[in-house]
């Protein structure tokens, strides 16, 4: 390697250079034997924070920065910043069985490149940031003409409610009025105002029906409701649906028929008010919908079955509605015309619940006829009181780990999931979380989020990035949808508020556990 | 007697954490105020292991990066070790240190190699799944930390100096 030289100046001149280059870099040149113990130092020394005095610190730092180089060959590190926060660039200069360690200041250097770094790392985390921004906002009012498009469907929904709920009162209401004056009129002591007070009944009966229609319909799909099996009379049921649709079907110059044949023996066995519901609505749907002709039910009671067939000689129902007649608010369903209401839906639901069938045949202008199936609720009856324990049944050795730093909330849990039958370990923290749940594998990790120290997130976010197949529930004292997204997100199943609904809670808990480790994969997890 | 020491470079992009990790494990401090890294700043701690002789971990805080250019590549040289590091919240910030990783894998093939995702504190805001890092760990050790709440930092440490050990 040739050294470069200067252009022949004169010697003074390049003294001059010389001192001025020495002066304008701020070098500092320490000397070293090949194991590293300082012969010589030279130059600024406290600019760079080394004390000539005792240097042993500031040469301990120095070899640290040679780790794994090799002294053997010239090394060149730029911009290595120094404990006392000045920044050189340095340079290791090998001289025979020496070397020379060369610092050159870089603080003006780093200073500026520092600057025009910032500013460019600064635009960059900003213009990330502001197009996640755009992207939730986007999200944000894509989730919001969604809701607002729920909205407008709840309300539609409402007004069609309450146009329907009118629309099926008057009815009655109308015959409760006629009946109530006809008691008015006989009110001496006659045995007819014992008879009009029954309608008067029978008719309150009815509007209480519908109110259950209405009720049942608000019901959650996921709340399923209990069915209520008790022996049911037959006759009487017969004789009140005479009595409560006779009067309205010879208003409208309908010929009118009940007819029960009973085969069986054996009581029937029934959720009452479900059954009197389904009958009531599709006899009131076919006096509705019929303007001449006949309305006739038919009732079986054989082979432990009931059957049911209500026919009408009205306006039909057109093919192309066929599928959507049991579509609650479905207008089209009789012919196009309007107010076909909650009726045909309930029917169905209420037919599904009981595990009957439910089929119709129609023509246009001819009729309808409705017939529908319920097996006997005797042995629902009892795989219902079965089912009532049975959650607790198959929860019995269930495991459950519980991290709860509030220990008030911890014994509460506590006490709750023992009832449920789960076997119940709490932990205080979200750490400890981790570790309990990776070794233990229980069938449900239960965590709150608002846990000091490690977040109730984190530790299942640290779960789930390990592998982990468990069911995990998180309970959080936020109740907002991004508090929900972010706890999903991390990697929970479930996510319950506080305060606690119980109802809610032992429906998770139960999901939770049933679910168990079947999510998939072998299980298995890394520490 | 003089702990082994060992060089340590933390790799990512910008803005990730790098110095702010090195600042809570060596002066158990934290800072919410972003100051870039220019080149490269060298701290060092002395690391207990169970049942060891303690070790020297010089840990160098490299200017953040999305590729390896020839200042990085200058800076990696003699390295034992190497902490990737990545912000939680920025997926891309994880691409860029898979990159790194792989650049430098070339360069210092022996290597002992860690992933830390950190900001764990911000585990709400993160665009990495957990079911992304689950995967990684098949092939590299992950660990989750906060340089600001301090979770996980010894441990993401501690973790290359027991390898180290061996
Ligand atoms: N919330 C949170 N913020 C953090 C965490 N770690 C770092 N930060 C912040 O992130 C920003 C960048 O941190 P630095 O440590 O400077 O990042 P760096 O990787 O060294 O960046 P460069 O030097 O530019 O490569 C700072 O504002 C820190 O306060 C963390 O664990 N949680
Ligand atoms: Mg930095």
């Amino acid at each position: 390697m040739t050294s470069p030289s200067f252009p022949s100046v004169p010697s003074r001149v390049s003294t001059y250079l010389c001192e001025l280059f020495w002066q304008r870099v701020r070098a500092l040149l320490l000397t070293f034997d090949a194991g590293w113990r300082l012969r010589d130092i030279r130059g600024d020394a406290i600019y760079y924070g080394v004390d000539g005095s005792n240097p042993g610190q500031s040469v301990q730092m120095l070899r640290d920065l040679f780790i794994g180089l090799s002294i053997d060959e010239p090394q060149d590190l730029p911009f290595v910043e120094l404990p006392n926060g000045t920044s050189a660039h340095l340079h290791l200069i090998p001289d025979r069985d020496a070397f020379h360690v060369l610092l050159l200041d870089a603080a003006a250097e780093r200073d500026r490149q520092r600057a025009t770094q910032q500013l460019g790392n600064e635009q960059a985390l900003a213009s990330q940031a502001k197009s996640k921004a755009i992207g939730q906002l986007k999200q944000i009012r894509t989730e919001l003409e969604r809701q607002h498009a729920k909205l407008e469907e709840a309300h539609a929904l409402k007004n069609a409610l309450i146009a329907t709920l009118s629309h099926e009162f008057r009815t009655p209401l109308t015959s409760i009025f006629g009946y109530l004056q006809l008691a008015d009129r006989r009110a001496h002591g006659d045995a007819s105002l014992h008879e009009a007070l029954h309608a008067v009944r029978r008719n309150a009966t009815y509007l209480f029906t519908l109110a259950e229609n209405l009720l049942e319909y608000g019901r959650s799909d996921g709340a399923a409701p209990l069915l209520n099996p008790t022996p049911v009379d037959l006759d009487a049921l017969a004789a009140d649906l005479d009595a409560m649709f006779r009067p309205l079907a010879e208003e409208k110059g309908l010929d009118f028929r009940v007819s029960l044949t009973i085969d069986d023996v054996e009581q029937p066995v029934f959720d009452e008010i479900r059954l009197r519901q389904i009958l009531v609505n599709l006899l009131s749907n076919a006096v509705r919908y019929t303007r001449h002709g006949e309305i006739a039910a038919e009732i079986v009671w054989r082979g432990g079955e009931l059957s049911a067939v209500v026919s009408d000689t009205g306006i039909g129902i057109a093919a192309a509605h066929r599928d959507t007649v049991f579509m609650p608010f479905n207008r089209g369903g009789h012919a196009g015309r309007k107010g076909a209401g909650l009726g045909l839906s309930i029917v169905r639901r209420m037919v599904d619940q009981m595990r009957g069938t439910l089929a119709f045949e129609s023509e246009v202008g001819r009729g309808s006829a409705f017939r529908v199936t319920l097996p006997c609720g005797r042995e629902r009856a009892a795989a219902h009181a079965d089912d009532a324990i049975a959650p607790r049944f198959w929860l019995q050795g269930r495991s459950i780990l519980v991290a709860d730093d509030d220990t008030d909330i911890a014994h509460l849990l506590e006490a709750l999931l023992g009832d449920l039958g789960f076997r119940v370990r709490v932990v205080g923290d979200a750490q400890s979380a981790v570790v309990e749940a990776i070794a233990g594998r229980p069938d449900v990790l239960l965590i709150d989020v608002e846990l000091s120290g490690l977040s109730g997130n984190a530790a299942v976010y640290k779960l789930r990035s390990r592998g982990y197949k468990g069911r995990i529930v998180t309970l959080s004292a936020t109740a907002t949808s991004e508090a929900r997204e972010a706890a999903l997100r991390a990697g929970a199943d479930h996510y319950l508020t506080k305060p606690l609904n119980v109802e809610q809670f032992v429906h998770v808990m139960q999901q939770a556990a049933s679910a168990g480790w079947n999510g998939g994969g072998d299980g298995s997890v890394g520490a | 007697m003089n702990a082994v020491a060992h060089k340590l470079c933390m790799l990512g992009d910008f803005g990730v954490g790098k110095t702010s990790l090195v600042a809570r494990f060596v002066h158990s401090t934290f800072s919410e105020k972003y100051l870039t890294t220019v080149g490269v700043k060298v701290d060092s701690k002395e690391v207990a292991l169970p049942g060891r002789a303690p070790m020297k971990l010089v840990v160098w805080d490299i200017a953040g990066r999305s590729q390896l250019d020839s200042l990085n590549m200058t800076y990696l040289r003699g390295a034992s070790a190497l902490l990737l590091v990545a912000d939680g919240t920025r997926e891309r910030s994880l691409h860029a240190a898979l990159n790194l990783l792989m650049q430098s894998r070339t360069l210092l093939p022996d290597a002992t190699i860690a992933l830390a995702v950190n900001k764990l504190d911000l585990v709400e805001q993160w665009e990495v799944a957990p079911a992304a890092l689950a995967e990684l760990r098949r092939s590299l050790p992950v660990h989750e930390t906060s340089a600001r709440s301090g979770a996980g930092v010894e441990a993401a440490f501690a973790d290359i100096a027991t390898r180290l050990a061996q």
